[in-house]
This record gives C-alpha cells, structure tokens and sequence, in this order.
C-alpha cells in the first residue's frame, strides 16, 4: 500500500536539518514534544515499577535510613535524565515534509526510519489533544492512510494553529486542489510560514539572525494559502443525555444486579465478606462509563465539503475530519435500556481506523443519537439512500420486522436455527447501499454502500443446509462494523451474492473520485 | 439437496477442482502425528500388557481413518472459479463456505509453499483485500497453474484498480 516503509535513503544526515532549499521544507515537531512525551514514559515507567514491586515498596515504607531514600532519589533522578535525553534525541531525529502528494515523515535514531503517506489515499485526518498537550496548546496530527497495522502517520506535537493550517492544507492537496505554482506568489512564502517559525523556535535562533526575521515576520495573517473549508453543523450531544444513556448501559444495569444480588447474599449469610466481590466488578463499570463519557463529552459533528467532521472528549479532544466517501459501513445499535427513548449508537468503519488502540474513540459517528439524529447520521454518509422515502426505509429498518419496508426476511423455517430472533434478520438492497437489519432484543442495523463493498460470502452450516438456509456476508475492512444477514433463504442468499457483486462492480465504476474536489458536485445536499 | 440452482453451485460456473495431491499432503502431515503416537501406544500395551490399554489404539486407528476420509472428501469439495469480473472459490461439505472477490479489490496476492507442499508439488494462493475478513485462500495448486493464476489475477487487478 500507500505507506510503504521506504529505507533511509540519501537522507541519513542525521540530526541535521537541511535548509529548505536543499532538501524540500523539512519541519520539526515544536520543541516541547519531548517534555509532553517524556512524561508519560515516566508514569509508565512509575507504574510498571509500582505493579511489579508494590509489595517491596511498601516493605520500603518501613525503612527510616536516609541513605536508602537518597539512593531511590538518584535512581529516579537517573531514570529521568535518560528519558528526557532519549526524547530529546528522537525529537532532533523526527522531521516531516509536505510535497504535493505525500507527506513524509523522518523517525528513529539507530533504525531511521522514512515514512511516506500519499495524500490521494488519505482516509482520515485528526487533530488529537491529549490534556497535557491541550493545557500547554500543541495538537497532534494524525492522517490515516489505510495501509493495515501502524500506518497512521502521527505528528506530534505541533502548535494548534499549526496543526489546523497543515490540516486545511492536507485536505485540501488531497481533494485535488493544486497549489499555486510558482515561488514569487507571496501566499506560497507565507503558507509555510507558521511552521517554519516553530521549526525557528525549536533550533533556539536568535530572531535577530536577518535571514530568519525575514521568515519570522509574517505580516498577512494567512496560514495556508488554502482557507479551511466552511463547515455547517449538524448535531450535537447534550451532556444529560450522555449521562443518562451511560446509565442505562448494560455495564450499569449488570452493576445494579451484582449489588443487589451480593447485597441479598450478605443478608443471607450474615456475612460482609461478600462485599469484597463488588471491587472488581465496580472498577470495571465505572472505567466503562468513565470512558464512554470522557469519550463522547461534547460529541458535535458537522458536515463541510471536505466531508465529516467530529469533535469529541473531555480530556483528549479530538477533531476528526472523514472525507467524502471513505466511511465504508456503518452500524446502528440499540441496547436493550435503550429502547425506551429510541436511542442509538452509530459506528462507522473507516480504513485506517480502529487500527490502534484508539478504536472505540476514533470509530463512533454518534454516541447517543435521537431516531432524528441517527437519520442525520446516516445521511451524513449516505446523502443518497438510493430509495424515494429514506426516513420511512429506515424507520422500517430500525424498528420494523418481517418485509416491513421493502425488506426481504428470513423465512418461517429460520425459526428452528434462531426461535427468538428470526423476524429480524433481514435485507434490502437499495440503489446505492446493502441494509442489513438484525437483533430482536438489541436491534441493529448495518449499511454497505455498494461500491465500498470489499467481497462477499456465502456460510452454511448442517442445521441450515436442511433447511435450506444460507447466511450472506458482505466483508468491510476493518471496524466496528461487519455486515451480515443470517438464516436467508439459500436461493434468496445466492441470487444476492450474484446481484451484488455486479452491483458493486457498476456502482464502482461510477463512484466519486477519490480525489473529492475533482467531482462534478460535491456539495452536501440539504439535510434529510 | 443437489438440485442445479442449489446456492453452492451457481449455474453458469464451471468450477476447476484442486490437486488431490493436496489430501495426500495433508493426509501425510496427520501421519506425522498420529504414527509416531500410535506406535508409543502399541509398544506400552504390549509391555504392560492388560487388554483395556488396546483401547486407546483403536481409538487413535478409527481417528486415523476418519481423518482419511473426510480429508479426501473435502479436498473434492474444494474448488475455485474464474470469471470475468471476480474469483469464486468453495469449500467445505458440512460447513459450506463460497467467497466473492471482484478482481479490483485484491490489494496483494500470496503464493506460498512450505516443505511438505513442495514435496507434493502443490501450493497456496491467498487473495487480500482491504477487508480482514476476506478469507479467500486457495490450497493445493499446482505450482504451474499457481504462477498462472497470481499472474492472471494481478493483471486483472491492474485492470480494474481502484480506490478503497
């Protein structure tokens, strides 16, 4: 793929950063990276050296002699120094480059390291602001590029302003647009600018030097000669109702049962020893919702034509920007507390997402969406259903059963292999996507637009081969979402599997360009 | 349920058998277990002596030829099958599993052949797509139709790239 891990070369000069001139615009991180990454070494190293001698450290606590104090001291003194040492060299051996088409990206200080991201396969772009970062005003900019494990290009730490104006000007090198091409444009010379005066800053210039006050002064406010895209929003989640959702989890209702059922066998056994198992159980619901809320605090999407935007989190803020057509499924899920205000969770598979740990954060469209929203939602990725009245299909789709609204279902027969839930297995194909509708008790529904469709499969088990049943999987990459239809009718399963393969093969051949500005029309519609 | 329109079989599609070769190969690697395990068994049941230690022999023997022939069986349940805009391939007998891949979404193709294999004269061609999930993998080529069809394949791809 795009991200190929190119071997260092001819670039191996290592730590010095060529001028501009000589090797393109080479930029370093802002100098207090190191500090910001350094610090979480430290706790981790912190925590690590905790779990693994807590016994002997509280031995420790026992000691009165100073000696042993100073020597932890020194110990921890030298810890430090060699992170702060280590960080400080892989920052002087980190620089990145923008060109037209590529990001590279320069790491490592025994094993260097050349990354190059192509822009025409961006995925995603996020500015992510972990809580130390946000306090002193840096971002980190990751930019997606799908290509499997670990292949996110990740900048961090720049400044704010920094980091949005690369961001407008990577989305907007990536949708097509090309920069004006000769030098003695002034808006060419102050695009760099911002950057070039953190890269200034980092190699502690004096500002007197004449040939960097040059650069340093930059007297049009301008950051990039592209200006950021004009978004419009479109939802956003009021903090009671993350709250209240949280609490109707099934992590909190599981809680609830565990109290009451340790509570009654107290009672029972005349014996508070029991309390104990509520610990384990406690921790893990409250981090659940503890991570559910900081992650979905002040969730706002908002549409622009350089695609989705989200911004979410209460410590680590993160603004990501999906691109038009690069969400490759989406899920509506409703748990079983949820189905009182008609809530939903909506999740989205995006190439390059999900890839890392930040999945559950990185992968949410909407945490908590009204019927109302979650249409939006779904319109946001899908302007065009491809059916007439896309709010009555998905009100079928999300609540209905059988063939409600147009749906093919599960015959009776399917009954045998799932008693319970057989009336909502279902499929619709529509002109521009695959619904896929499941789940009796905790419903959900998952959309494939036809031309994001990877392959297709066809299972059968024993159980079903008697019955003539067969399930229908559409495969995605990889995410939260993976569609699928159980317990269709095998003739039903394998005309799809025929259908949808020259309708994802058609619906291809007139998809957007993945260059987005370069289409026609790409302006979002009116909402639905 | 072996009708013309049964879901397995489409109609129009002419399905290429792999090797048998690849029961063989498959069949020698369970040997390579279960003889040397057989063979400790017997010699403990002879020297200790006692009928009820037979038992396990004829356990690992009716394991042994079951192996055998369900190993032949779903090597002949296997198969793959070109067609002009995407590869089928089909396996299983109990659990039966066909996999779509539209030439214009297979990012890499992998022919690999391990000692065995070699020995046999078969290989393996997986197909990737940007989707994990994909399990498309063909066994028991041989290595001839194996070349032909990653060169088949990655010209068709070619053709037809596209975006994710």
């Amino acid at each position: 793929m795009s991200d190929g891990r190119l071997p260092d070369v001819g670039l191996g000069r290592s730590g010095r950063v060529p001028t501009p001139a000589e090797d393109g615009h080479w930029r370093r991180m802002h100098p207090t990276t190191p500090a910001i990454k350094g610090w979480k070494i430290v706790v981790a190293v912190l925590a690590v050296s905790w779990y693994q001698l807590g016994e002997n450290l509280r031995e420790l606590s026992k000691v009165h002699d100073v000696h042993v104090w100073a020597w932890i001291l020194v110990g921890l003194v030298v810890v430090a120094l060699i992170v702060s040492v280590y960080s400080a060299l892989a920052w002087r051996a980190t620089r990145f480059n923008v060109t037209d088409d590529a990001v590279h990206l320069q790491t490592g200080i025994v094993f260097r390291q050349q990354r190059q991201a192509r822009l025409d396969r961006l995925q995603a772009v996020d500015v992510v602001q972990p809580l130390l970062a946000r306090l002193v005003g840096l971002s980190e900019l990751k930019l997606e590029v799908a290509g499997g494990h670990g292949s996110a290009v990740s900048l961090a730490f720049l400044k704010e302003a920094d980091a949005d104006a690369l961001r407008t000007e990577l989305l907007a090198l990536a949708a097509g647009l090309q920069r004006p091409t000769t030098g003695d444009e002034p808006g060419v010379a102050e695009a760099d600018a911002p950057i070039k005066s953190a890269v200034d800053a980092a190699q502690d210039v004096p500002p007197t030097r004449p040939s960097l006050t040059k650069r340093r002064a930059p007297a049009d406010p301008i950051r990039t000669v592209f200006s950021e895209a004009p978004e419009r929003p479109v939802y956003e989640l009021p903090m009671p109702r993350l709250l209240w959702a949280s609490l109707r989890s099934g992590g909190a209702v599981a809680l609830v049962v565990v109290v009451v059922a340790t509570v009654v066998a107290m009672i029972l056994a005349r014996d508070v020893g029991a309390a104990f198992v509520l610990f384990p159980a406690l921790l893990g619901s409250a981090g659940f919702m503890w991570t559910r809320i900081n992650q979905g605090a002040g969730f706002r999407a908002a549409i622009s034509p350089d695609g989705i935007r989200l911004r979410h989190g209460l410590t680590e803020s993160r603004a990501q920007t999906v691109p038009p057509g690069r969400v490759q499924a989406i899920r509506l899920s409703q748990g079983l507390w949820w189905r009182g205000p008609d809530w939903w969770r909506i999740e989205i598979n995006v190439a390059g997402y999900g890839q890392s740990k930040d999945q559950a954060s990185e992968t949410v469209l909407h945490p908590v969406a009204t019927l109302a929203e979650a249409m939006t939602a779904v319109w946001l990725v899908l302007p065009d259903l491809g059916v007439p009245d896309p709010q009555a299909t998905l009100d079928a789709a999300l609540h209905g059963r059988d063939d409600d609204g147009g749906f093919t279902p599960a015959p009776r027969r399917a009954r045998w292999v799932d008693p319970l839930g057989w009336r909502r297995h279902g499929v619709l194909v529509t002109e521009r996507a695959l619904l896929a509708r499941s789940g009796r008790f905790t419903r959900q529904l998952d959309l494939v637009p036809h031309e994001r469709t990877q392959s297709l499969g066809l299972a059968q088990g024993p159980v079903q081969r008697r019955l003539g049943l067969a399930s229908f999987v559409v495969h995605s990459t990889p995410g939260p979402v993976s569609a699928s239809v159980s317990h269709l009718d095998g003739h039903v399963a394998a005309a799809l599997l025929d259908e949808q393969a020259a309708r994802a093969r058609t619906a291809r051949a007139v998809a957007a360009p993945e260059q987005w500005m370069t289409a026609p029309d790409v302006h979002p519609g009116p909402a639905a | 349920m072996t009708s013309p329109s049964e879901p397995f079989a489409p109609a129009d599609v002419t399905w290429t058998a792999v090797s048998p070769r690849l029961a063989a190969a498959r069949l020698t690697s369970a040997a390579f277990v279960l003889l040397p395990l057989l063979i400790v068994i017997v010699v403990i049941a002879i020297a200790v002596g006692g009928p009820w230690l037979w038992l396990p022999v004829v356990v690992v023997l009716v394991v042994g030829v079951s192996i055998a022939v369900v190993t032949r069986r779903q090597v002949r349940a296997m198969g793959y099958a070109e067609r002009a805009d995407d590869l089928l391939i089909r396996r299983g007998i109990m659990f039966r599993q066909m996999v779509v891949v539209p030439y214009g979404r297979m990012q890499y193709i992998d022919v690999t052949a391990g000692p065995l294999s070699r020995k046999f004269g078969i290989a393996s061609v997986q197909l990737h797509t940007a989707a994990s999930a994909t399990s498309a993998t063909i066994h028991g080529l041989p290595p001839q139709e194996a070349a032909r069809l990653r060169e088949r394949l990655a010209s068709r791809g070619e053709a037809r790239l596209a975006g994710l």
